[in-house]
């Protein structure tokens, strides 16, 4: 997918994978291997979206079923490579054990699924007990969850068993080696018979099986299917989780959360600040000042837009946005600069990268195309402010103009004027000043900054006309006591 | 003599070997047919590899394991096919080997078992649960060459220790040898710490002071160090995690200070690697060895046939060794009669003649240079 295994990681959607519990192997697969929806895929992606929201919705309803349904998928195995060797060739008796063993286990996955599915009416999964196979595996009818092939299976067995027994008596009764030695030899003989004999039938029974090898591979996807469902909807219910109205043109979300940095301030006795933000193609500008959580707005944008395209549901209230084909992010602290270039090269670098792969360049005019979202986190920082300010204008005019949703975060100074849409982090705008002082002059001297931390509002509000730039520094200096002469001489500046 | 009264009281045994050949297979069948009669199931495996009919290592012959309708068999997928009991296979592990994952099986008649199990102890320990839950009686564990971690109290309750012939061509060796093993996994269990001290200690080693207090060995000092600074003067006990040493104990014997009585304790016998010269020395300096949780000897067996062909008097083998030791010793090979052992005539031929053929190998590739 678009982004390398470091940007996954920075946006926190490993995290967010990590955080996918399932239960059987067959759902473990579908993890390590997750399934990218393209944009045009979108019937098929919401389909699937709502059947984890049918199993979210069933959860508490049925959680007796679910629980009883996930210890039954974890005492599975991952026997798929058994099952395509068995097209071709017999199986061990060691296969055939497991392969009985995972039929009868479909047997009782089946009827607790029927359950939750009367109540989740999940659509294109079903578990189908795989009964006509077991048939075949059970010899003796029993339900055993062990391998044997019984006596009466075939007379050739019956007969080498039966004399391979006597000798064996005869065994326990022999009195030294004279005459355990010809038993001992005539009982080797009568175990190969054996031997030869359970190997044709492994052969045979393999060869019954055939016909059945594709249901019973249709079975472990379902289940696997299932899991994956299972953990959507879980994780869903943890950390908030909603079905989408995929747009074309629009984005409307409504209280985003990114589960990861959640996490990080709540270990810190801190919440996360939902990001709500609305935009259409071409470019938005995120500004504020530093530490101010424009990066984290930013991230958590690419993390929802993201997670949409892997089949997992948006963390937010509501959530109206395109099925992207890729969301690309440019930022300089994920750069590799082993390629010899300065922080900054590496930037340039990336971006025209993703340029092309986003079908925006001269030379890619035409080739790419699809859905993308393009994410630059304070592009050209490492530069001088002014150079910056200019190049990061340019970029913005250069995006504005383009069909694609863009977003930049910067504290450069009249960018925004060249964007379509320009939001600015609240921080310290609707502080009570007078309240905050008071906490501050309670608080011991050095814990000053740790109470302005927690008044500061992470929050986005859109920028309808240019209000000029925010006066949190200024504040803070009020707020900490800055020695007066200096302060004055600042407020004159001003 | 017979071995069953000495171990049906213990529901898991482990089988140990001061050597290859030492005669373990042939413990392990004993146990097998004394266990015929009492209606109980056995359950089956190894450390590692064992129960190949001819010894990898010697080349040698070797008695393969035969055992009885419903005993219970741990081992590995490669050994199945050597295994021509009627199997039933009931469990699967997850246990990887070389020989790949271990699996269980029930025989469903008597016949010939190869075993290969786990060498992991954990692993191990599991397997023995698994043998349980499954309707065994007695869990058995054949150990492969000098793996004594095996007798680790986790594993089983009970070991028999088996020596003989094939440790040392000298008698005075391999009695003294096998006694001091004994020695070491019969320890008395150690009084100084509380299981509380032990579960909560961090570090090497704790140490308890003379005032009576636990603390734990300062870091980046060693054993020797502490003992002989005077900031640990009488010291009461010292317990270690892990593996008891030679280089460990060396450095604090050559201080050439006595200890009173100080208490050195480790895990268990298996944790204790050291020589009996230092065991010896420690004694001699006042410092007494002990373990948390000690072994039980169920029995010691001498074979005095040996794979390499010197044999030993088996009379003054068993005489000798029942005098050294407080735990019973038999003769594995007692009930065997004379005629029963072409076996070991055999395998004395085998030996010479790999020898002539080793010799002649090498006047070849003499011949060789010389053209």
């Amino acid at each position: 997918m678009s982004l390398n295994f470091a940007q996954q990681e920075n946006i926190g959607f490993r995290y967010v994978v990590d955080a996918l519990r399932c239960d059987s192997p067959y759902g473990d697969a579908r993890v390590r291997r997750l399934r990218f929806y393209g944009s045009h895929e979108k019937e098929a992606l919401l389909k699937d979206l709502r059947n984890v929201c049918a199993v979210m919705a069933t959860l508490e309803e049925k959680s007796d079923r679910y629980g009883r349904i996930e210890r039954l998928m974890m005492q599975l195995k991952d026997i798929r490579r058994s099952v395509e060797r068995c097209r071709e060739i017999a199986l061990n008796e060691v296969e055939l054990f497991e392969l009985k063993r995972f039929l009868l286990q479909s047997e009782l996955i089946a009827p607790v699924f029927a359950e939750i599915n009367e109540a989740a009416k999940l659509q294109d999964i079903e578990i189908l007990a795989q009964s006509e196979a077991l048939k075949l595996l059970d010899l003796d009818g029993q339900h055993a969850a062990t391998f044997f092939i019984p006596d009466v299976y075939s007379k050739t067995l019956r007969a080498a068993r039966k004399e391979k027994r006597r000798v064996e008596e005869e065994l326990r009764r022999a009195q030294g080696e004279k005459e355990r030695a010809p038993l001992m030899a005539e009982r080797a003989k009568l175990a190969a018979v054996e031997d030869d004999e359970e190997r044709h039938i492994r052969a045979e029974l393999s060869e019954g099986l055939r016909p059945f090898l594709d249901g019973i591979l249709g079975c472990m996807d379902a289940i696997g299917m299932f899991d994956f469902t299972l953990a959507r909807a879980k994780l869903a219910r943890r950390c908030g989780g909603v079905v989408p109205e995929l747009t074309e043109d629009v984005i409307e979300m409504e209280d985003m959360v990114n589960p990861r940095i959640a996490e990080a301030l709540q270990e810190r006795k801190r919440s996360f600040t939902p990001v709500s933000i609305s935009m259409g193609k071409g470019a938005t500008v995120i500004t504020g000042a530093n530490m101010g959580g424009k990066s984290v707005a930013l991230k958590t944008i690419a993390l929802n837009a993201y997670v949409l395209s892997a089949g997992i549901l948006p963390f937010a209230k509501q959530a109206k946005l395109p099925l992207f084909d890729g969301v690309h992010i440019v930022s300089e602290d994920l750069e590799n600069v082993d390629r010899g270039l300065s922080s900054f090269g590496a930037e340039i670098v990336r971006f025209n990268e993703v340029l092309d792969e986003c079908g925006l360049s001269e030379k890619a005019k035409g080739q790419a195309s699809g859905k993308h979202m393009l994410l630059l986190d304070e592009f050209a920082r490492g530069t001088n402010p002014e150079e910056g300010a200019m190049i990061v204008k340019a970029v913005t005019r250069f995006l504005n103009r383009r069909d694609t949703f863009s977003v930049l975060t910067t504290h450069y100074d009249g960018v925004a004027e060249e964007a379509a849409a320009h939001y600015e982090v609240v921080g310290l705008r609707d502080m009570n000043t007078d309240k905050v002082k008071t906490e501050i002059d309670a608080a011991r001297k050095e814990d000053g900054a740790d109470v302005i931390a927690a008044h500061m509002n992470y929050g986005l509000y859109r920028v309808e006309k240019e209000q000029g730039c925010p006066r949190d520094a200024l504040n803070i200096c009020r707020l900490l006591s800055l020695e007066g002469e200096i302060l004055h001489d600042i407020e004159t500046l001003y | 003599m017979l071995l069953l009264p000495l171990i049906e009281r213990y529901r898991s045994l482990s089988i140990i070997g001061m050597c290859k050949n030492a005669g373990k297979t042939t413990v392990l069948n004993r146990i097998v047919e004394e266990f015929e009669n009492t209606g109980k199931t056995l359950g089956l495996t190894s450390i590692g590899r064992d129960g190949e009919s001819v010894d990898v290592v010697t080349r040698t012959h070797k008695p393969g394991i035969y055992v009885r309708e419903g005993t219970l068999i741990a081992t590995a997928m490669e050994m199945l096919k050597h295994c021509d009991v009627s199997r039933e296979i009931v469990e699967t592990t997850g246990f990887p080997t070389p020989l790949g994952e271990v699996v269980l099986l029930r025989a469903r008649s008597d016949g010939n078992v190869q075993l290969a199990g786990p060498s992991i102890t954990a692993q191990l320990a599991k397997l023995s649960g698994m043998f349980f839950s499954l309707g065994a009686d007695v869990a058995i564990v054949d150990g492969a060459l000098s793996r004594k971690t095996l007798c680790a109290p986790t594993v089983s309750e009970a070991t028999v220790l088996c020596t003989g012939a094939s440790y040392s061509r000298d008698i005075n060796t391999v009695i003294e040898d096998t006694a001091f093993a004994a020695t070491l996994l019969t320890l008395p269990e150690q009084r100084s710490f509380t299981d509380a001290d032990r579960a909560n200690m961090k570090g090497k080693a704790i140490l308890r002071t003379a005032e009576g207090e636990t603390v734990p060995l300062p870091e980046g000092m060693s054993l020797a160090d502490a003992l002989r600074s005077p900031a640990f003067d009488g010291v009461t006990g010292v317990y270690v995690s892990g593996a008891v040493t030679d280089a460990l104990l060396k450095p604090v014997l050559m201080a050439g200070k006595r200890f009173n009585g100080l208490e050195l304790s480790a895990e268990d016998g298996s944790k204790l690697l050291i020589t009996r010269d230092t065991f010896d020395k420690l004694k001699l300096r006042g410092i007494s060895l002990t373990a948390a949780r000690s072994t039980k000897v169920a029995a010691i067996t001498v074979n005095p046939f040996s794979a390499y062909g010197f044999d030993l008097d088996k009379d003054e083998l068993l005489h000798r060794m029942r005098e050294k030791v407080d735990v019973p010793v038999i003769n594995v090979l007692d009930d065997v009669a004379l005629s029963d052992l072409s076996w070991h005539e055999e395998s004395k031929k085998a030996i010479e003649a790999r020898r002539a053929e080793e010799e002649q190998n090498k006047n070849s590739s003499h011949c060789c240079q010389v053209e």
